[in-house]
Order: structure tokens, then sequence, then C-alpha cells
């Protein structure tokens, strides 16, 4: 008996060692994990809408961001759509100025399959999302306006839904926001 | 020079991955390019160096019953360590490993030197096991990592390397291809060994 509570207190020791060095190592990581995150987030939003050079948050379903210029001006706004693709959940950051027409877009986080689904990660592909408007929204093959990527078009359509579904959402909250500031 | 030996094994006559088959799953995962293959032998390496001198140290006061456990213990926390630290300095390449940092933990390589090398051996000689498996492990990741990304996306590092007009062999990144390089590697490796 004796001999079991010597393994247990062992064991007990090591792991509070253990577990009181990587909370110390936390203390010091976890604020650097979150300021990245912030930074990405806020690099995205300038490059979906450069000509804006402040962000104000209003938080809803989704949460955007209403882009301002150096005059006080609405530019644009800026949101993340996200919808689940071929293999992962694909996290985009979308542009639009204040008519609903798509600014820019960039894939922040996607893992999908390599040489395939992940190819929109490349410029040319995002590229074409500029200038176009919900009712663009709509893949190739199903008789829209985006050219679906080859051997993706799962991928393309994911994207292509979910700024179209994050579009349909902020119809309303946008045109409200923009009588409040006139 | 015996010391020099436990070094260099790790290289060629033990290498993890060609010859004794250990860590598959991370080798056949991680290695689509070059940079995702450094990484994580570099965070392995990292891992199986601080838990074989952690191990090494402590050997004598750990019951033989409790031995694996408490070597669990000490792996995952150094694991963790790895983890958070990429994580907060290293976000690019964090991100592209993903959930194969933490799966380090079940890398049968690590488990497997603390308990055939490091519960036997002292301190430095633990050190320097660790530190030639570890990069054995990260020479084998390399190696399959630039085949793999040569033929697969015309790349190595990230920088084209053939010209344009080569059509990328696509499954080379692809999961069947990574078993296809290392079989050939791994019948290669046989194949010098029998002569």
């Amino acid at each position: 008996m004796k001999y079991y509570l010597k393994l247990g207190f062992v064991l007990l020791i090591i792991t509070v060692i253990a577990s009181g060095i990587l909370a110390y190592i936390n203390t010091i990581t976890q604020p650097i994990i979150e300021r990245n995150q912030q930074i990405a987030q806020e690099n995205a939003r300038k490059e979906v809408l450069p000509a804006a050079i402040s962000f104000e948050e209003v938080t809803g379903d989704p949460t955007y961001f209403i882009g301002i210029d150096s005059d006080d001006n609405i530019v644009g706004y800026t949101f993340v759509a996200s919808l689940y693709g071929y293999s992962s959940n694909v996290e985009t950051m979308v542009g639009i100025n204040p008519e609903m027409v798509i600014e820019k877009i960039k894939i922040i986080s996607q893992s999908e399959t390599p040489g395939l689904g992940a190819n929109c990660e490349k410029p040319e592909f995002q590229a074409q999302f500029s200038g176009k408007q919900k009712s663009d929204m709509k893949v190739n093959k199903d008789g829209g306006a985006i050219v679906s990527l080859t051997g993706a078009t799962i991928t393309t359509r994911t994207i292509t839904n979910s700024i179209k579904t994050a579009l349909n959402k902020l119809d309303i909250p946008i045109e409200n926001t923009a009588e409040e500031v006139e | 020079m015996a010391w020099l030996k436990e070094f260099t094994k790790g290289f060629i006559k033990e290498n993890p991955v060609f010859v004794m088959a250990l860590g598959l799953c991370p080798t056949l995962a991680v290695s689509s390019s070059v940079i995702n293959a450094i990484g994580m032998g570099l965070a392995a390496t990292f891992v199986l160096v601080f838990s074989n001198m952690f191990i090494s140290l402590i050997k004598n006061l750990i019951p033989s019953k409790i031995r694996i456990p408490a070597y669990i213990v000490v792996i995952a926390s150094f694991v963790t360590i790895v983890d958070m630290v990429m994580h907060a300095y290293l976000p690019a390449i964090h991100k592209s490993l993903g959930l194969f940092i933490p799966l380090i933990v079940v890398n049968c390589i690590i488990l497997g030197r603390a308990e055939a090398f490091a519960s036997k051996n002292n301190v430095f000689l633990s050190i320097l096991d660790g530190l030639g498996m570890g990069l054995g492990f990260t020479l084998a990741l390399v190696v399959i990592g630039s085949i793999r990304e040569i033929l697969g996306a015309g790349q190595f590092l990230g920088m084209n390397v053939l010209p344009a007009t080569y059509k990328p062999m696509l499954v080379a990144i692809l999961a069947p291809g990574a078993f296809i390089v290392m079989g050939l590697l791994m019948s290669l490796m046989n194949l010098t060994k029998k002569k």
C-alpha cells in the first residue's frame, strides 16, 4: 500500500513541476500570440480596403468593420466570410465599398488540398472577385460569373457562397449605419 | 570516440525514418514542402534533446513501474513549450504544421529513445543521441520534402527551380506521393546496405 502511494506521489511531483513551467511560459507567449493575430487581421483589413486608414468594429452577425478615410468618410466595410469547404474551414476577408460592390478579397485561412483547392490563395484567383456584386456570386458551372479553380469547384463554391451569405446578412445593418452617419 | 558514434548513428546507420521506420505519420504528412520538413524536424529535435537530457537526469528517481507515464509527462511538457513558442514567434510555420506539432508527443522516436537510450545512459551521451536522432529525422524529412516539392510544385524552399514549361506532378505533394517517395528511398537504403 505504502509503495503505491509513493508511486502516485512521484508522479504528482513531476506533473506539478511540469505544469508550473508550462504556466510560466504560457504567460510569456500568450500576449505575443494574441498580438500577432490582431496584427494579421488588421493587415488583411487594410489590404482588402486600401482607401481606409482606420476601422471601427461593429459586433453582430456577422461582425464587420467600417472603414473610414482621413476625412472621416465611410469608404467601405470589411468582414470575414467563413464556410466549410472540401477539407477545411475557409475564411475569407472581404472588403466592399458603400455600394456593396466588392473591392478585394483575401483568403486568410484554409487547408484545402495542396495543388488544387489550396490554389485559392493565388492572387489571380482572388482578383476576379474585385468589382463583383452580390448577384454575381455564383460559380461559372452554376451559371455565374466566378471562374472556378481547376479540380476545385467545391472550394470555389464555398468561397463564393460564404461571401454571398455574408453579403445577404449585411444588407440591412449597412444601410442603417450609412443613414446614421448622414 | 564512442561518443561520436552515438551522435552520428542517427544519420544513416540507425536513421529513425529509413532504417527503424519510426515516426512515419508526421514524416508522410509534413514532407510536402522543404520548409515544413525543416520546421517539423527541428521541433522534434528540440523535444528529443531536452526530453533525453531530462529523462537521463531523473532516471534514478523514477520507480520503473511508472516510468512510461513519467516520460510522457516530460515529453508532453517540452512539446507544449515548442508549440507555444512556435505559435508566438514563427506563426507561419506553426500554421502550416498545424496539428502535427502537438502530435510530436506520440511520435515513437521520442518515447523510443527515452526508453531505449536515455533511461540507460548518462546525460552527455543522451543529449548526443537525441541530437543525432533528431537531425537524422530532419535529414530524412528534408530529403523526402525536397523530392516532393521539386516534382510536385517545381519549387525548392518556395523558389521556382524548374523552367516554367514544367508541369508539376501534382501527385508528388498529395498523400500517395509521400508513400511512393518514402518507399523508393527506403528500398534504395536497403540496396546500398546489402552490397
